[in-house]
Protein backbone atom coordinates (compact mmCIF):
# COMPACT_ATOMS: atom_id res chain seq x y z
CA UNK A 1 0.00 0.00 0.00
CA UNK A 2 2.45 2.12 1.02
CA UNK A 3 4.58 1.15 -2.23
CA UNK A 4 1.83 2.05 -3.94
CA UNK A 5 1.41 5.62 -2.77
CA UNK A 6 5.08 6.42 -3.32
CA UNK A 7 4.96 5.30 -6.67
CA UNK A 8 1.84 7.15 -7.80
CA UNK A 9 3.76 10.09 -6.33
CA UNK A 10 6.85 9.53 -8.41
CA UNK A 11 4.84 8.46 -11.49
CA UNK A 12 2.55 12.42 -10.89
CA UNK A 13 5.46 14.39 -10.56
CA UNK A 14 7.35 12.37 -13.77
CA UNK A 15 3.57 13.43 -15.53
CA UNK A 16 3.86 16.55 -14.46
CA UNK A 17 7.12 17.49 -16.19
CA UNK A 18 5.72 16.97 -19.45
CA UNK A 19 2.29 18.07 -19.24
CA UNK A 20 2.58 21.27 -17.32
CA UNK A 21 3.26 23.97 -19.13
CA UNK A 22 4.99 26.65 -16.90
CA UNK A 23 8.15 25.90 -16.26
CA UNK A 24 8.45 26.54 -13.08
CA UNK A 25 5.39 24.35 -12.83
CA UNK A 26 7.65 21.70 -14.34
CA UNK A 27 10.50 22.16 -11.60
CA UNK A 28 7.63 21.79 -9.15
CA UNK A 29 6.63 18.39 -10.83
CA UNK A 30 10.78 17.15 -10.63
CA UNK A 31 10.74 17.97 -6.60
CA UNK A 32 7.45 15.90 -6.51
CA UNK A 33 9.29 13.00 -8.67
CA UNK A 34 12.42 12.75 -6.42
CA UNK A 35 10.57 13.21 -3.17
CA UNK A 36 8.78 10.25 -4.03
CA UNK A 37 12.12 8.40 -5.08
CA UNK A 38 13.65 9.77 -1.91
CA UNK A 39 10.31 8.22 -0.20
CA UNK A 40 11.04 5.18 -1.80
CA UNK A 41 14.71 5.35 -0.28
CA UNK A 42 13.16 5.33 2.86
CA UNK A 43 10.96 2.50 2.78
CA UNK A 44 13.26 -0.09 1.69
CA UNK A 45 15.66 0.63 4.75
CA UNK A 46 12.30 0.26 7.09
CA UNK A 47 12.03 -3.56 5.74
CA UNK A 48 13.90 -4.91 8.19
CA UNK A 49 12.84 -2.52 10.95
CA UNK A 50 11.67 0.60 12.39
CA UNK A 51 14.61 1.53 14.85
CA UNK A 52 16.69 4.40 14.51
CA UNK A 53 20.14 2.63 13.74
CA UNK A 54 22.09 4.32 16.45
CA UNK A 55 24.29 1.98 19.11
CA UNK A 56 23.18 2.05 22.23
CA UNK A 57 22.54 -0.09 25.46
CA UNK A 58 18.43 -0.68 24.51
CA UNK A 59 19.00 -3.77 22.07
CA UNK A 60 15.88 -4.16 20.10
CA UNK A 61 16.99 -5.71 17.15
CA UNK A 62 14.48 -4.42 14.46
CA UNK A 63 16.75 -1.83 13.34
CA UNK A 64 16.06 -0.27 9.86
CA UNK A 65 18.97 0.11 7.46
CA UNK A 66 21.11 3.06 7.65
CA UNK A 67 22.98 2.67 4.29
CA UNK A 68 20.01 3.45 1.72
CA UNK A 69 19.15 6.70 4.42
CA UNK A 70 23.21 7.62 4.03
CA UNK A 71 23.07 7.33 0.34
CA UNK A 72 19.38 9.19 -0.28
CA UNK A 73 21.10 11.92 1.52
CA UNK A 74 23.44 12.55 -1.18
CA UNK A 75 20.37 12.56 -3.64
CA UNK A 76 18.83 14.84 -1.85
CA UNK A 77 21.54 17.35 -1.47
CA UNK A 78 22.11 17.35 -5.10
CA UNK A 79 18.39 17.84 -6.20
CA UNK A 80 18.14 20.48 -4.34
CA UNK A 81 21.55 22.09 -5.65
CA UNK A 82 20.23 21.21 -9.30
CA UNK A 83 16.94 22.68 -8.13
CA UNK A 84 18.42 25.96 -7.20
CA UNK A 85 20.63 25.84 -10.36
CA UNK A 86 17.37 25.55 -12.26
CA UNK A 87 15.57 28.51 -10.56
CA UNK A 88 18.45 30.88 -10.92
CA UNK A 89 18.43 29.61 -15.07
CA UNK A 90 14.22 30.25 -15.05
CA UNK A 91 15.10 33.98 -12.93
CA UNK A 92 17.22 34.83 -16.14
CA UNK A 93 14.71 33.80 -18.42
CA UNK A 94 11.46 35.48 -17.10
CA UNK A 95 13.15 38.81 -17.91
CA UNK A 96 12.45 38.16 -21.77
CA UNK A 97 9.97 35.54 -21.36
CA UNK A 98 7.76 36.97 -18.35
CA UNK A 99 4.85 34.06 -18.88
CA UNK A 100 7.76 31.44 -18.98
CA UNK A 101 5.68 29.20 -21.54
CA UNK A 102 8.16 26.47 -22.55
CA UNK A 103 6.70 26.30 -25.84
CA UNK A 104 6.90 30.01 -26.06
CA UNK A 105 10.79 29.65 -24.48
CA UNK A 106 11.75 26.73 -27.15
CA UNK A 107 10.45 28.40 -30.11
CA UNK A 108 12.11 31.76 -29.50
CA UNK A 109 15.18 29.81 -28.80
CA UNK A 110 15.77 27.03 -31.07
CA UNK A 111 17.19 27.61 -34.82
CA UNK B 1 49.27 2.69 -6.76
CA UNK B 2 45.70 2.76 -4.65
CA UNK B 3 47.01 5.93 -2.97
CA UNK B 4 47.38 7.46 -6.23
CA UNK B 5 44.86 6.56 -7.68
CA UNK B 6 42.62 8.43 -4.46
CA UNK B 7 44.67 11.55 -4.71
CA UNK B 8 44.83 11.55 -8.81
CA UNK B 9 40.83 11.41 -8.67
CA UNK B 10 40.25 14.32 -5.64
CA UNK B 11 42.95 16.38 -7.25
CA UNK B 12 40.71 17.89 -9.77
CA UNK B 13 38.14 18.89 -7.47
CA UNK B 14 40.84 20.73 -5.44
CA UNK B 15 42.45 22.31 -8.22
CA UNK B 16 39.32 23.34 -9.43
CA UNK B 17 38.43 25.66 -6.35
CA UNK B 18 42.13 26.61 -6.03
CA UNK B 19 41.64 28.05 -9.95
CA UNK B 20 38.73 30.13 -8.34
CA UNK B 21 40.91 31.48 -5.59
CA UNK B 22 43.88 32.23 -7.88
CA UNK B 23 42.52 33.16 -10.84
CA UNK B 24 46.26 34.52 -12.03
CA UNK B 25 47.01 30.60 -12.17
CA UNK B 26 43.67 29.14 -13.96
CA UNK B 27 45.53 28.21 -17.27
CA UNK B 28 48.49 26.98 -15.54
CA UNK B 29 46.27 24.44 -13.22
CA UNK B 30 44.03 23.13 -15.64
CA UNK B 31 46.87 21.91 -17.91
CA UNK B 32 49.00 20.50 -14.46
CA UNK B 33 45.66 18.55 -14.04
CA UNK B 34 45.53 17.51 -17.47
CA UNK B 35 49.04 16.35 -17.67
CA UNK B 36 48.90 14.28 -14.49
CA UNK B 37 45.56 12.16 -15.98
CA UNK B 38 47.64 11.45 -19.14
CA UNK B 39 50.58 10.23 -17.26
CA UNK B 40 48.01 8.59 -14.86
CA UNK B 41 46.18 7.15 -18.12
CA UNK B 42 49.75 6.15 -19.50
CA UNK B 43 51.07 4.37 -16.70
CA UNK B 44 47.64 2.00 -16.71
CA UNK B 45 47.82 1.12 -20.39
CA UNK B 46 51.88 0.56 -20.22
CA UNK B 47 51.90 -1.48 -17.18
CA UNK B 48 48.20 -3.39 -18.25
CA UNK B 49 47.65 -3.92 -14.92
CA UNK B 50 44.15 -3.95 -13.48
CA UNK B 51 42.77 -3.76 -9.86
CA UNK B 52 39.69 -2.83 -7.31
CA UNK B 53 39.59 -0.80 -4.75
CA UNK B 54 37.22 -1.49 -1.99
CA UNK B 55 36.91 1.34 0.16
CA UNK B 56 35.22 0.17 3.31
CA UNK B 57 32.76 -2.66 3.53
CA UNK B 58 30.68 -3.98 0.43
CA UNK B 59 28.48 -1.25 0.44
CA UNK B 60 31.18 1.27 0.01
CA UNK B 61 32.82 2.88 -2.53
CA UNK B 62 34.03 0.78 -5.03
CA UNK B 63 36.66 1.02 -8.17
CA UNK B 64 38.05 -0.78 -10.97
CA UNK B 65 40.47 0.38 -12.74
CA UNK B 66 41.86 -1.42 -15.75
CA UNK B 67 42.91 -0.97 -19.24
CA UNK B 68 39.36 -0.12 -20.63
CA UNK B 69 39.52 2.85 -18.04
CA UNK B 70 43.00 3.86 -19.02
CA UNK B 71 41.61 4.39 -23.04
CA UNK B 72 38.77 6.57 -21.48
CA UNK B 73 41.02 8.73 -19.06
CA UNK B 74 43.49 9.10 -21.76
CA UNK B 75 40.98 10.25 -24.02
CA UNK B 76 39.31 12.94 -21.13
CA UNK B 77 43.19 13.78 -20.96
CA UNK B 78 43.80 14.46 -24.43
CA UNK B 79 40.20 16.10 -24.81
CA UNK B 80 40.27 18.43 -21.99
CA UNK B 81 44.13 19.48 -23.32
CA UNK B 82 43.30 20.27 -26.53
CA UNK B 83 40.50 22.33 -25.48
CA UNK B 84 42.24 24.03 -22.89
CA UNK B 85 44.95 25.09 -25.32
CA UNK B 86 41.83 26.22 -27.66
CA UNK B 87 40.53 28.93 -25.23
CA UNK B 88 44.24 29.92 -23.94
CA UNK B 89 44.25 32.98 -25.97
CA UNK B 90 40.37 33.76 -25.72
CA UNK B 91 38.99 35.88 -22.76
CA UNK B 92 37.62 33.35 -20.51
CA UNK B 93 37.56 33.97 -17.13
CA UNK B 94 38.62 31.22 -14.24
CA UNK B 95 35.24 29.96 -14.31
CA UNK B 96 35.17 28.38 -17.03
CA UNK B 97 38.40 26.38 -16.58
CA UNK B 98 37.45 25.86 -13.31
CA UNK B 99 34.12 24.36 -14.32
CA UNK B 100 36.18 22.88 -17.31
CA UNK B 101 38.62 21.47 -14.81
CA UNK B 102 35.78 19.77 -12.14
CA UNK B 103 33.92 18.37 -15.46
CA UNK B 104 37.53 16.86 -16.46
CA UNK B 105 37.00 15.37 -12.83
CA UNK B 106 34.14 13.70 -12.69
CA UNK B 107 34.10 12.35 -15.74
CA UNK B 108 37.67 10.69 -14.79
CA UNK B 109 35.61 9.32 -11.98
CA UNK B 110 32.74 7.78 -13.97
CA UNK B 111 35.46 5.44 -15.71
CA UNK B 112 36.63 4.27 -12.11
CA UNK B 113 33.69 3.84 -10.61
CA UNK B 114 32.02 0.34 -9.88
CA UNK B 115 29.05 0.64 -7.57
CA UNK B 116 26.22 2.57 -8.95
CA UNK B 117 25.98 5.17 -6.16
CA UNK B 118 29.43 6.65 -6.76
CA UNK B 119 28.66 6.27 -10.52
CA UNK B 120 25.03 8.82 -10.00
CA UNK B 121 26.83 10.94 -7.95
CA UNK B 122 29.79 11.29 -10.74
CA UNK B 123 26.77 11.58 -13.28
CA UNK B 124 25.17 14.68 -11.63
CA UNK B 125 27.95 16.56 -10.91
CA UNK B 126 28.79 16.21 -14.23
CA UNK B 127 25.34 17.66 -14.99
CA UNK B 128 26.18 20.74 -13.00
CA UNK B 129 29.10 21.44 -14.47
CA UNK B 130 27.95 20.74 -18.04
CA UNK B 131 25.16 23.34 -17.33
CA UNK B 132 27.45 25.60 -15.91
CA UNK B 133 29.52 25.49 -18.98
CA UNK B 134 26.79 25.69 -21.56
CA UNK B 135 25.28 28.59 -19.86
CA UNK B 136 28.61 30.45 -19.70
CA UNK B 137 27.65 32.84 -22.23
CA UNK B 138 24.69 33.64 -20.27
CA UNK B 139 22.33 34.90 -23.30
CA UNK B 140 18.83 33.37 -23.27
CA UNK B 141 19.38 30.88 -25.69
CA UNK B 142 22.36 28.98 -23.77
CA UNK B 143 20.20 29.10 -20.41
CA UNK B 144 17.78 27.37 -22.11
CA UNK B 145 19.41 24.34 -23.68
CA UNK B 146 20.94 23.83 -20.33
CA UNK B 147 18.16 24.39 -18.14
CA UNK B 148 16.27 21.63 -20.79
CA UNK B 149 19.97 19.61 -20.58
CA UNK B 150 19.96 19.42 -16.89
CA UNK B 151 16.12 18.71 -17.03
CA UNK B 152 16.39 15.77 -18.90
CA UNK B 153 19.73 14.20 -17.48
CA UNK B 154 18.38 15.00 -13.69
CA UNK B 155 14.68 13.05 -14.94
CA UNK B 156 16.68 10.53 -15.84
CA UNK B 157 18.85 10.14 -12.88
CA UNK B 158 15.39 9.73 -10.69
CA UNK B 159 15.09 6.54 -12.56
CA UNK B 160 18.55 5.28 -12.28
CA UNK B 161 17.91 6.01 -8.32
CA UNK B 162 14.68 4.12 -7.72
CA UNK B 163 16.83 1.52 -10.01
CA UNK B 164 19.97 1.20 -8.29
CA UNK B 165 17.89 1.06 -4.64
CA UNK B 166 16.14 -2.27 -6.25
CA UNK B 167 19.70 -3.42 -6.84
CA UNK B 168 20.41 -2.89 -3.34
CA UNK B 169 17.47 -4.42 -2.12
CA UNK B 170 18.26 -7.29 -4.13
CA UNK B 171 21.81 -7.92 -2.82
CA UNK B 172 22.91 -5.10 -0.39
CA UNK B 173 25.25 -3.91 -1.90
CA UNK B 174 25.18 -1.30 -4.93
CA UNK B 175 28.18 -3.16 -7.04
CA UNK B 176 27.48 -3.45 -10.94
CA UNK B 177 28.02 -7.12 -10.29
CA UNK B 178 24.86 -7.08 -8.48
CA UNK B 179 22.31 -6.31 -12.02
CA UNK B 180 22.83 -10.42 -11.89
CA UNK B 181 19.89 -11.08 -10.24
CA UNK B 182 18.25 -8.09 -9.48
CA UNK B 183 14.48 -7.98 -10.88
CA UNK B 184 14.49 -6.75 -14.36
CA UNK B 185 12.52 -3.25 -13.73
CA UNK B 186 15.95 -2.22 -11.76
CA UNK B 187 17.74 -3.05 -14.87
CA UNK B 188 15.33 -1.42 -16.84
CA UNK B 189 15.37 1.65 -14.79
CA UNK B 190 19.24 1.87 -14.45
CA UNK B 191 19.55 1.37 -18.45
CA UNK B 192 17.34 3.89 -18.83
CA UNK B 193 19.43 6.53 -16.68
CA UNK B 194 22.23 5.66 -18.73
CA UNK B 195 21.31 5.60 -22.39
CA UNK B 196 19.58 8.69 -21.50
CA UNK B 197 22.68 10.38 -20.02
CA UNK B 198 24.87 8.44 -22.96
CA UNK B 199 22.96 10.20 -25.75
CA UNK B 200 21.66 6.73 -27.10
CA UNK B 201 18.93 5.79 -29.89
CA UNK B 202 15.87 7.95 -29.32
CA UNK B 203 16.33 8.69 -25.47
CA UNK B 204 19.30 10.59 -26.97
CA UNK B 205 17.68 12.89 -29.23
CA UNK B 206 18.66 15.96 -26.61
CA UNK B 207 21.70 15.69 -27.81
CA UNK B 208 22.04 17.69 -31.28
CA UNK B 209 20.60 20.50 -30.17
CA UNK B 210 22.92 20.75 -27.00
CA UNK B 211 25.99 19.96 -28.29
CA UNK B 212 25.60 21.91 -31.85
CA UNK B 213 23.81 25.27 -30.02
CA UNK B 214 26.44 25.11 -27.34
CA UNK B 215 30.40 27.01 -27.76
CA UNK B 216 32.71 25.34 -30.14
CA UNK B 217 35.21 24.60 -26.93
CA UNK B 218 32.08 23.21 -24.86
CA UNK B 219 30.80 21.24 -28.04
CA UNK B 220 34.14 19.69 -28.58
CA UNK B 221 34.33 18.63 -25.04
CA UNK B 222 30.66 17.71 -24.37
CA UNK B 223 30.78 15.51 -28.00
CA UNK B 224 34.64 14.28 -26.90
CA UNK B 225 34.13 13.16 -23.46
CA UNK B 226 31.19 13.95 -21.85
CA UNK B 227 28.61 11.62 -23.23
CA UNK B 228 31.10 8.46 -22.66
CA UNK B 229 30.39 9.06 -18.90
CA UNK B 230 27.03 7.14 -20.02
CA UNK B 231 28.61 4.78 -22.29
CA UNK B 232 31.36 3.31 -19.88
CA UNK B 233 28.73 1.54 -17.68
CA UNK B 234 26.95 0.17 -19.98
CA UNK B 235 30.04 -1.38 -21.27
CA UNK B 236 31.43 -2.19 -18.02
CA UNK B 237 28.13 -3.80 -17.24
CA UNK B 238 28.45 -5.82 -21.05
CA UNK B 239 31.88 -6.89 -19.92
CA UNK B 240 30.75 -8.45 -16.29
CA UNK B 241 27.73 -9.75 -17.08
CA UNK B 242 26.72 -11.71 -20.00
CA UNK B 243 23.18 -11.36 -20.51
CA UNK B 244 23.60 -7.78 -20.58
CA UNK B 245 25.12 -7.98 -23.52
CA UNK B 246 23.04 -8.55 -26.52
CA UNK B 247 20.91 -5.50 -24.88
CA UNK B 248 23.70 -3.14 -25.31
CA UNK B 249 24.62 -4.47 -28.53
CA UNK B 250 20.99 -3.84 -29.78
CA UNK B 251 21.17 -0.68 -28.68
CA UNK B 252 24.80 -0.02 -30.40
CA UNK B 253 23.10 -0.83 -33.66
CA UNK B 254 20.17 0.83 -32.95
CA UNK B 255 21.83 4.15 -32.57
CA UNK B 256 24.73 4.15 -35.21
CA UNK B 257 21.69 3.72 -37.64
CA UNK B 258 19.75 6.11 -36.57
CA UNK B 259 22.12 8.80 -35.79
CA UNK B 260 23.66 8.37 -39.10
CA UNK B 261 20.12 8.58 -40.76
CA UNK B 262 19.48 11.46 -39.54
CA UNK B 263 23.14 13.31 -39.90
CA UNK B 264 23.26 12.53 -43.51
CA UNK B 265 20.61 14.90 -44.72
CA UNK B 266 20.95 18.06 -42.57
CA UNK B 267 22.54 20.99 -43.69
CA UNK B 268 24.38 22.29 -40.55
CA UNK B 269 27.67 21.43 -39.55
CA UNK B 270 27.81 21.38 -36.17
CA UNK B 271 23.85 19.48 -36.35
CA UNK B 272 25.39 16.90 -38.49
CA UNK B 273 28.69 16.48 -36.33
CA UNK B 274 26.13 16.07 -33.51
CA UNK B 275 23.96 13.25 -34.86
CA UNK B 276 27.48 11.54 -35.80
CA UNK B 277 28.85 11.56 -31.94
CA UNK B 278 25.13 9.61 -31.70
CA UNK B 279 25.91 7.02 -34.45
CA UNK B 280 29.42 6.80 -33.30
CA UNK B 281 28.35 6.24 -29.80
CA UNK B 282 26.71 3.17 -31.48
CA UNK B 283 30.19 1.59 -32.53
CA UNK B 284 31.03 2.11 -28.92
CA UNK B 285 28.42 0.22 -27.74
CA UNK B 286 28.35 -2.67 -30.70
CA UNK B 287 31.56 -4.50 -29.43
CA UNK B 288 31.54 -3.71 -25.98
CA UNK B 289 35.08 -5.61 -25.87
CA UNK B 290 37.27 -3.59 -28.12
CA UNK B 291 34.77 0.22 -26.95
CA UNK B 292 38.11 1.64 -25.55
CA UNK B 293 40.07 1.86 -28.37
CA UNK B 294 36.97 3.12 -30.58
CA UNK B 295 36.25 5.92 -27.62
CA UNK B 296 39.75 6.95 -27.59
CA UNK B 297 39.71 7.73 -31.84
CA UNK B 298 36.51 8.91 -31.57
CA UNK B 299 36.80 11.57 -28.77
CA UNK B 300 40.21 12.56 -30.33
CA UNK B 301 38.25 12.81 -33.91
CA UNK B 302 34.74 14.61 -33.02
CA UNK B 303 36.65 17.39 -30.90
CA UNK B 304 39.01 18.13 -34.06
CA UNK B 305 36.01 18.06 -35.68
CA UNK B 306 33.64 20.63 -33.63
CA UNK B 307 37.19 22.77 -33.16
CA UNK B 308 37.49 23.11 -36.84
CA UNK B 309 33.33 23.52 -37.36
CA UNK B 310 33.89 26.72 -35.26
CA UNK B 311 36.09 28.41 -37.29
CA UNK B 312 34.64 28.08 -40.52
CA UNK B 313 32.97 30.84 -42.25
CA UNK B 314 29.55 29.56 -42.09
CA UNK B 315 27.74 26.81 -40.41
CA UNK B 316 25.32 25.69 -43.73
CA UNK B 317 26.84 23.20 -45.83
CA UNK B 318 24.90 25.27 -49.40
CA UNK B 319 26.73 28.36 -47.83
CA UNK B 320 30.11 26.76 -47.32
CA UNK B 321 29.95 25.36 -50.96
CA UNK B 322 29.91 28.99 -52.50
CA UNK B 323 32.40 30.38 -49.78
CA UNK B 324 35.71 28.57 -49.97
CA UNK B 325 37.89 27.66 -46.78
CA UNK B 326 41.46 28.09 -46.01
CA UNK B 327 43.95 25.84 -47.62
CA UNK B 328 45.24 25.06 -44.17
CA UNK B 329 42.31 24.75 -41.98
CA UNK B 330 40.95 22.55 -44.52
CA UNK B 331 43.91 20.30 -44.66
CA UNK B 332 43.28 19.26 -41.22
CA UNK B 333 39.28 19.02 -41.82
CA UNK B 334 40.16 16.30 -43.86
CA UNK B 335 42.48 14.61 -42.05
CA UNK B 336 39.69 14.27 -39.65
CA UNK B 337 36.85 13.07 -41.88
CA UNK B 338 39.61 10.83 -43.18
CA UNK B 339 39.90 8.88 -39.38
CA UNK B 340 36.20 8.90 -38.49
CA UNK B 341 35.28 7.27 -42.17
CA UNK B 342 38.51 4.88 -41.46
CA UNK B 343 41.41 5.55 -43.95
CA UNK B 344 44.36 3.87 -43.19
CA UNK B 345 47.61 5.63 -41.78
CA UNK B 346 44.74 7.16 -39.16
CA UNK B 347 43.97 5.41 -36.24
CA UNK B 348 40.34 5.60 -37.21
CA UNK B 349 40.89 2.92 -39.51
CA UNK B 350 42.48 0.54 -36.95
CA UNK B 351 39.77 1.07 -34.58
CA UNK B 352 37.16 0.12 -37.48
CA UNK B 353 39.12 -2.99 -38.27
CA UNK B 354 39.37 -4.45 -34.63
CA UNK B 355 35.61 -3.48 -33.70
CA UNK B 356 34.16 -5.19 -36.84
CA UNK B 357 36.37 -8.21 -35.86
CA UNK B 358 34.26 -7.90 -32.65
CA UNK B 359 31.13 -7.84 -34.19
CA UNK B 360 28.34 -10.95 -33.90
CA UNK B 361 27.02 -12.14 -37.07
CA UNK B 362 24.14 -10.61 -36.80
CA UNK B 363 25.21 -7.29 -36.61
CA UNK B 364 27.62 -7.48 -39.71
CA UNK B 365 25.81 -6.30 -42.43
CA UNK B 366 23.72 -3.14 -40.56
CA UNK B 367 27.15 -1.93 -39.06
CA UNK B 368 28.57 -1.91 -42.31
CA UNK B 369 25.72 -0.13 -43.40
CA UNK B 370 26.50 2.44 -40.80
CA UNK B 371 29.97 2.49 -42.10
CA UNK B 372 29.12 3.42 -45.22
CA UNK B 373 26.84 5.58 -44.13
CA UNK B 374 29.39 7.98 -42.01
CA UNK B 375 31.65 7.82 -45.52
CA UNK B 376 28.91 9.67 -47.14
CA UNK B 377 28.18 12.03 -44.09
CA UNK B 378 31.96 12.69 -44.10
CA UNK B 379 32.06 13.30 -47.85
CA UNK B 380 30.03 16.27 -46.98
CA UNK B 381 33.55 18.01 -45.03
CA UNK B 382 35.72 16.42 -47.73
CA UNK B 383 34.22 17.56 -50.69
CA UNK B 384 33.94 21.70 -49.42
CA UNK B 385 35.90 24.00 -51.89
CA UNK B 386 38.88 25.76 -50.69
CA UNK B 387 41.87 28.22 -51.96
CA UNK B 388 44.92 30.04 -50.57
CA UNK B 389 43.43 33.18 -48.49
CA UNK B 390 46.10 35.17 -46.88
CA UNK B 391 44.89 36.64 -43.76
CA UNK B 392 47.60 39.15 -41.96
CA UNK B 393 48.55 38.78 -38.52
CA UNK B 394 45.53 36.97 -37.60
CA UNK B 395 47.53 33.41 -37.29
CA UNK B 396 44.96 30.63 -34.88
CA UNK B 397 48.06 29.64 -32.84
CA UNK B 398 45.70 28.18 -30.08
CA UNK B 399 43.62 26.07 -32.83
CA UNK B 400 46.93 24.42 -34.25
CA UNK B 401 48.34 23.60 -30.58
CA UNK B 402 44.43 21.80 -30.26
CA UNK B 403 45.12 20.23 -33.47
CA UNK B 404 48.70 19.12 -32.64
CA UNK B 405 47.42 17.08 -29.81
CA UNK B 406 44.38 15.45 -31.16
CA UNK B 407 45.44 15.10 -35.06
CA UNK B 408 49.02 13.96 -33.62
CA UNK B 409 46.80 12.06 -30.96
CA UNK B 410 44.96 9.84 -34.31
CA UNK B 411 48.65 9.44 -36.01
CA UNK B 412 50.38 8.02 -32.45
CA UNK B 413 47.01 5.76 -31.52
CA UNK B 414 47.83 3.65 -35.06
CA UNK B 415 50.38 2.38 -32.57
CA UNK B 416 48.09 0.56 -30.16
CA UNK B 417 46.49 -1.95 -33.05
CA UNK B 418 49.35 -1.98 -35.64
CA UNK B 419 48.03 -5.39 -36.85
CA UNK B 420 45.28 -4.24 -38.59
CA UNK B 421 47.55 -3.43 -41.25
CA UNK B 422 46.78 -6.37 -43.65
CA UNK B 423 46.03 -5.86 -47.43
CA UNK B 424 42.74 -7.46 -46.60
CA UNK B 425 41.92 -5.20 -44.13
CA UNK B 426 42.91 -2.40 -45.71
CA UNK B 427 41.02 -2.69 -48.86
CA UNK B 428 37.54 -3.29 -46.89
CA UNK B 429 37.35 0.39 -45.58
CA UNK B 430 38.68 2.10 -49.02
CA UNK B 431 35.77 0.55 -51.13
CA UNK B 432 33.57 1.68 -47.95
CA UNK B 433 34.83 5.19 -48.43
CA UNK B 434 34.73 4.84 -52.17
CA UNK B 435 31.25 4.03 -52.29
CA UNK B 436 30.17 6.81 -49.85
CA UNK B 437 31.87 9.49 -52.22
CA UNK B 438 29.91 8.17 -54.91
CA UNK B 439 26.76 8.10 -53.26
CA UNK B 440 27.60 11.80 -52.24
CA UNK B 441 28.66 12.99 -55.37
CA UNK B 442 25.73 11.68 -57.36
CA UNK B 443 22.65 11.32 -54.90
CA UNK B 444 22.79 13.11 -51.72
CA UNK B 445 24.73 16.61 -52.82
CA UNK B 446 21.51 17.20 -54.81
CA UNK B 447 19.08 16.57 -52.32
CA UNK B 448 17.40 18.84 -50.21
CA UNK B 449 15.66 17.03 -47.40
CA UNK B 450 14.44 18.87 -44.10
CA UNK B 451 14.18 16.45 -41.25
CA UNK B 452 11.18 17.63 -38.75
CA UNK B 453 12.46 18.69 -35.99
CA UNK B 454 9.42 17.61 -33.80
CA UNK B 455 10.68 15.04 -31.77
CA UNK B 456 13.57 16.80 -30.23
CA UNK B 457 11.09 18.97 -28.11
CA UNK B 458 11.12 19.38 -24.44
CA UNK B 459 8.07 17.47 -23.57
CA UNK B 460 8.70 14.77 -26.06
CA UNK B 461 12.28 14.12 -25.09
CA UNK B 462 10.26 13.28 -21.53
CA UNK B 463 7.97 11.25 -22.88
CA UNK B 464 10.22 9.33 -24.69
CA UNK B 465 11.62 8.24 -21.69
CA UNK B 466 8.43 6.39 -20.60
CA UNK B 467 8.19 4.64 -24.15
CA UNK B 468 12.05 3.75 -23.49
CA UNK B 469 11.40 2.32 -20.24
CA UNK B 470 8.69 0.05 -21.28
CA UNK B 471 10.91 -1.37 -24.31
CA UNK B 472 13.89 -2.15 -22.34
CA UNK B 473 12.06 -3.76 -19.51
CA UNK B 474 10.24 -5.85 -22.57
CA UNK B 475 13.75 -6.76 -24.13
CA UNK B 476 15.55 -7.33 -20.35
CA UNK B 477 12.13 -9.72 -19.93
CA UNK B 478 12.96 -11.89 -22.78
Amino acid sequence: MLEACIFATALCGFFGIFLKKNLVMKIISMDIMSTGVIAYYVLVASRDGLFTPIAGKANTGAYSDPVPQAVILTAIVIGLSIQALMLVGVMKLAKDNPTLETKTIEENNTP
Amino acid sequence: MIYTTIVWMALPFFLGFAIYLLPQLDRLLALAMVLTSGIYAGQILSGGSSFNLQLLDHFGVTLTIDQLSGFFILTNALVTGAVLLYCWGSEKTSFFYMQAIILHGSVNATFICADFISLYVALEVISIAAFLLIAYPRTDRSIWVGLRYLFVSNTAMLFYLVGAVLVYQAHHSFNFAGLRGSPPEAVALIFLGLLVKGGIFVSGLWLPLTHSESETPVSAMLSGVVVKAGIFPLVRCALMLEEIDPIVRIFGVGTALLGICCAIPEQDTKRTLAFSTVSQLGFILAAPTVAGFYALTHGLVKSALFLIAGVLPSRNFQQLQHQPIKNSISIALVIASFSISGFPLLSGFGAKVLTSKNYLPWQVIVMNLAALGTAICFAKFIFLPSQKIWEKGKLRSDLWAAMMILLGGLIAANGFYYQAYTLQNIIKPLTTIALGWVVYLFIVKKWVIKLPRGVEEFDHLIGMMAVMLIIIFWMVRV
